[in-house]
């Protein structure tokens, strides 16, 4: 049989954590399945890679926090080696293009705004505590929730602009997205998700406090090894044709010279056996698992069409715009000087910065992240242009020889065709109310996952893990396998 | 390590500063605990209770069902109510532990980097 005939039981689009681990389980209930990956690697948004000079960085996810069950779970399994993220030392805040230094999770260069922010993060997190993670949209002020965004809420209940330059930094770490491009309902529950606002920007007792030695990505490697010939990669899909007896999957071939997306080999040759043809493969199923975030999955043909909910919301849930960058030294040199190598700014590009050194510290890393306007708007600086910014800031944080890395490396997800951003999908007001029961509703033959439809730590790793799992169940409960 | 002594004098100049605070009395609104404050090198134990948006005297002893317990030494909750010490750092490193609902931990974690801030 040619892969242009292939038959099984269940396709997942997608070979992120979501979709491997979806993989896993429906392997698992003993059906017969099919990962289908765009690029030419699986993890999604988590990708480790190896430096020329031997530094192993995360361009994506790379963290483990408390009560991430799924991931901690699963790195036991594998015995994945973790370390603590180095915290250390004392942090640095730039407001107003002053340098100033702190211990805590607060600065303190000016008290009154930093009082204020702790106030309004509390209200934040308190209403957070009322929102569903799961259905925010049924809160009972949704509506009035929804129509708001973060940064009307912030113009009526932060009365200093240094609280809501700090809140609004800590947005644009966490979603990728300015205050103003988020629902605040969205906000509350994402944040819910993961136990508070507070929890998600928290290092040590937060979503950023361990890491992987070696990098995120190697859970990834190990599922994609366990399913083996299951996963093909360079292999986007492109149609879907459902109907109530199961799907038809179209998925366009990159590999053997067509384009790639990240710059890397492609395979040579695809593992299964159509003999080199570029010919589309089509794909039959019983169940299609859609396992990529709106945006991307609004690239997909459907025929017949999705229903309107869904189209919406994959049209109104963009992802948020993030570049990360990573400036490696010879050592952690501001660790010598008592600095833990975390960094916050109030403006400038660089507006949050850690200590992404490995164990040993044989290297020592800064990790960067430019987010939300920046991020576009130094889309025409180009590389060159934006690390020079980048290490002009390290430098006005950490001194003259944050300017000289012996490496830099920017990873712009905005620009990567099979995530079109990161780090998640980022939902516009009212789209919740209007179309939140779409995100996780079957269509048909069509499940979805994907860390954005996840019940908690959505927009994490972790999210990720349990939305394939919980897609997985629905699909073997639809079978009647396991 | 500081004495029942000298804990109850800081805490009463932290009362005053806690209840003078307009930003913290809207924090606790609504919220009235009990609060229990166990000294771990001494052994001490204080009752704190918040009511009406205020924080009342400080009890030596532990007394009633608490709602939250902190658990520090004696020379940290000092430092604490002279406003000497940053909490925030202490939660971090575990030399002061909350234990209680979520909410009530993440209510009393605030407060007190208010109290700090604002002094």
């Amino acid at each position: 049989m040619s892969t242009a005939d292939r038959t099984v039981d269940v396709v997942v689009a997608g070979a992120g954590y979501s979709g491997l681990n979806a993989a896993r389980h429906l392997v698992a209930s003993g059906l017969d399945v099919l990962v289908l990956e765009a690029r030419d690697r699986v993890g999604g948004r988590v990708w480790t890679e190896v430096t020329p000079g031997g530094a192993t960085v995360d361009h994506g996810g790379q963290w483990l926090g408390p009560t991430q069950d799924h991931l901690a779970t699963l790195a036991g399994e594998f015995e994945a080696p973790t370390f603590p993220t180095w915290v250390d030392g004392a942090n640095l805040e730039v407001r107003d293009g002053t340098r100033h230094e702190f211990t805590g999770l607060v600065p303190t260069s000016d008290a009154d705004a930093s009082a204020d922010a702790v106030a309004a993060l509390l209200d934040l997190d308190l209403l957070a505590l009322e929102v569903s993670a799961s259905e925010p949209w049924t809160h009972p002020d949704a509506l009035d929730l929804d129509q708001r965004t973060v940064a009307s809420w912030m113009e009526e209940n932060v009365e200093s602009r240094g609280a809501r330059d700090m809140i609004a930094t800590a947005v644009l770490a966490v979603y990728g997205a300015e205050p103003s491009e988020l629902s605040l309902l969205f906000a509350l529950g994402y944040a819910h998700g993961g136990g508070s606002m507070s929890a998600l920007i928290r290092t040590a007792g937060g979503a950023q406090e361990t890491r992987f030695t070696g990098g995120a990505q190697q859970l990834a490697l190990r599922l994609a090894e366990e399913l083996g010939d299951r996963v093909i990669l360079d292999a986007p899909v492109v149609e879907v044709a459902h109907g109530p007896d199961g799907v038809t999957v179209v998925a366009r071939r990159t590999a053997h010279g067509g384009p790639t997306t990240d710059g890397g080999p492609t395979t040579d040759g695809d593992p299964t056996t159509d003999g080199g043809s570029r010919q589309p493969w089509r794909v039959r199923a019983r169940r299609l698992v859609v396992a990529m975030p709106p945006a991307v999955q609004a690239r997909i043909a459907f025929n017949p069409p999705l229903p309107g909910a869904r189209e919406q919301l994959a049209q109104h849930a963009p992802m948020g715009s993030v570049t990360k960058i990573h400036a490696v030294y010879d050592r952690p040199f501001w660790r010598d000087e008592g600095l833990s190598g975390q960094l916050i700014a109030d403006t400038g590009a660089v507006r949050a910065v850690f200590d992404d050194s490995p164990d040993d510290a044989a290297h020592g890393i800064l990790v960067g992240f430019i987010a939300g306007r920046e991020d576009r708007r130094l889309e025409h600086a180009g590389p060159d242009g934006r690390r020079a910014l980048a290490l002009d800031e390290l430098a006005f944080g950490f001194g003259p020889l944050a300017a000289e890395p012996v490496e830099f490396v920017e990873q712009r997800w905005s620009a990567e065709p099979y995530s079109r951003g990161g780090p998640v999908a980022c939902f516009a007001p009212g789209l919740l109310t209007g179309c939140g029961e779409a995100l996780r509703e079957a269509v048909g033959p069509i499940h979805w996952a994907g860390t954005e439809t996840a019940t908690a730590w959505s927009g994490y790793i972790d999210g990720a893990l349990s939305s394939g799992e919980r897609a997985a169940a629905e699909v073997a409960t639809a079978l009647g396998a396991g | 390590m500081a004495t029942t002594d000298e804990i109850a004098e800081a805490y009463a100049d932290w009362q005053v500063r806690c209840n003078a605070n307009r930003r913290l009395s809207k924090m606790l609104r609504g919220w009235d605990r009990v609060v229990h404050l166990a000294a771990s090198d001494t052994g001490d134990g204080f009752t704190v209770t918040v009511a009406g948006s205020v924080l009342t005297d400080l009890v030596v002893g532990l007394v009633g069902q608490p709602d939250l317990v902190v658990t520090a030494t004696s020379e940290d909750f000092a430092d604490l109510f002279w406003g000497d010490l940053n909490p925030s750092e202490k939660y971090l490193s575990g030399d002061i532990i909350l234990a209680g609902s979520s909410e009530d931990v993440m209510r009393l974690d605030a407060m007190s980097m208010v109290a700090f801030l604002d002094q």
